[in-house]
């Protein structure tokens, strides 16, 4: 099990402030306009207990990021210090809006706050136009967060649920030691690679096993 | 027979006396032998002489709208939580995730190295639908080897249910995987030491190398 396809799913659903794990009693809380939330350790919403990093035997693919696509929302990665996306001019953006990468894949882009029935909900359904290609790579020893923001914001009195998702596959042990490799060599890391590389120092070790037999 | 693609459903629902949603809300139930819905007789495990892989897990997807959506609505056939604990969540759908277990471990594991509840059934939804499509592909598969015992665990977190009891189709989980027995499970076993990804592709390449070599 050294190569593990994970997921993380945060929504601004809580029962309290700085809440670690999903409750039964969880309600849905405000999200203010414009401001960049960590979904791993914001505060806001379902966390975990520490800042996301790789340990010295661990390497992160990050394959897919996708946010609700509703109240402007987008979804940004943070490499240590670095953001991921960025405006052509260089300048710091909120990331892929999730218009473009929608979370749940068929989700409405609206809905109408003013409404309290199942008609508030917009009858679209948001397909994906961004695909996270080529990966994000986090590399050994390495914090990464995840930040959602939302351009409207949501009210206070009629709060929307908004949602982020996150999926990555974890290299771990040697596997972690192999997706470095070829990172040096160059060569794209997923798991069909990974195996690639196994392979092929099985095929090295037995010729040179067999070139030795011939030797003796 | 020796390699078989086989498919398990699960339905909360699905059993002679209808029971109530409450005292599963919160808890990790096995789709095998949690003692709601269809069960089987024992715990999956893989004898042996057997190698299972894992591909596909699925569950009732939940779709979030406003904290001011009253109870029962249905919003693209999901209804809206609040019937049975009175907790206005305005989450459409059972907000439930799918964990997998190999003997005692845990597969999905949040950045900080906890397991977590799983797979979120928004991210991988059944049955599919245009309203509801995946996000997530369980690639690279998970490997049950011989011997091991496995179970996918269902924790659901919204009582978004017609009634105060399980209904039909209202929570439901689905997996996915190849069994792989007898000859084809020694097979299986040596392509996971080669460091080739298990499937019948892979299986029958390497009866084919085997076939050339005799020749």
């Amino acid at each position: 099990m050294s190569m593990r396809s994970q997921v993380y799913e945060w929504s601004n659903l809580q029962a309290n402030a700085n809440q670690l794990r999903r409750t039964t009693s969880d309600l849905p809380v405000a999200v203010v306009a414009n401001r960049e939330y960590d979904i791993f350790t914001g505060g806001l919403g379902n966390n975990i207990t520490k800042p996301a990093e790789t340990t010295a035997t661990q390497f992160i693919v990050i394959e897919d990021v996708a946010a609700s696509p509703l109240l402007g929302g987008a979804v940004q990665i943070r490499i240590n210090t670095t953001d991921y996306f960025q405006n052509p001019d260089v300048t710091d953006m909120s990331g892929i809006p999730g218009l473009a990468s929608p979370y749940p894949r068929g989700a409405p882009s609206s809905i109408d706050t003013a409404l309290a029935t199942a008609g508030a909900v917009g009858d679209q359904n948001i397909l994906k136009s961004f695909d996270l290609y080529p990966d994000v790579y986090v590399l050994p020893g390495q914090t990464f967060q995840i930040l959602y923001s939302s351009r409207d914001g949501t009210a206070a009195s009629s709060t929307v649920i908004v949602s982020c998702f996150l999926k990555y596959t974890l290299y771990d042990g040697p596997d972690a030691l192999i997706a470095n490799k070829l990172l040096e060599l160059g060569v794209t890391i997923n798991p069909n690679n990974v195996d690639w590389y196994k392979r092929s120092l099985i095929e090295q070790q037995q010729r040179s096993r067999a070139v030795a037999g011939g030797q003796a | 027979m020796s390699m078989r693609s086989q498919v398990y459903e699960w339905d909360a629902a699905r059993e002679t006396t209808p029971q109530a949603v409450a005292g599963y809300l919160g808890n990790r139930t096995s789709i095998f032998v949690g003692g709601l819905g269809n069960n089987i007789t024992k715990p999956a495990e893989t004898t042996a002489t057997e190698f299972v892989v894992i591909e596909d897990i699925a569950m009732t997807p939940s779709l979030g709208t406003l904290s001011t959506m009253p109870a029962t609505q249905t919003v693209r056939g999901l209804i809206t939580a609040g019937t049975t604990n009175g907790i206005l969540s305005g989450v459409a759908g059972p907000r439930g995730y799918v964990q997998v277990r190999i003997n005692t471990t845990d597969y999905f594991l949040d950045p900080d190295n906890i397991p977590n509840d799983g797979i979120p059934g928004a991210a991988s939804p059944y049955p599919r639908s245009i309203n509801f499509q995946p996000s997530f592909n369980l690639y690279p598969d998970v490997y049950v080897l011989p011997g091991q015992v496995w179970d996918a665990l269902v924790t659901f977190y919204c009582d978004s249910f017609a009634t105060a009891n399980f209904a039909a189709g209202e929570l439901q989980c689905f997996v996915k995987y190849t069994l792989y027995d007898g000859p084809d499970a020694l097979i299986a076993n040596k392509l996971l030491e080669m460091g080739i990804s298990i499937n019948p592709g892979n299986v029958d390449w390497y009866k084919r190398s085997l076939l050339q070599a005799q020749a």
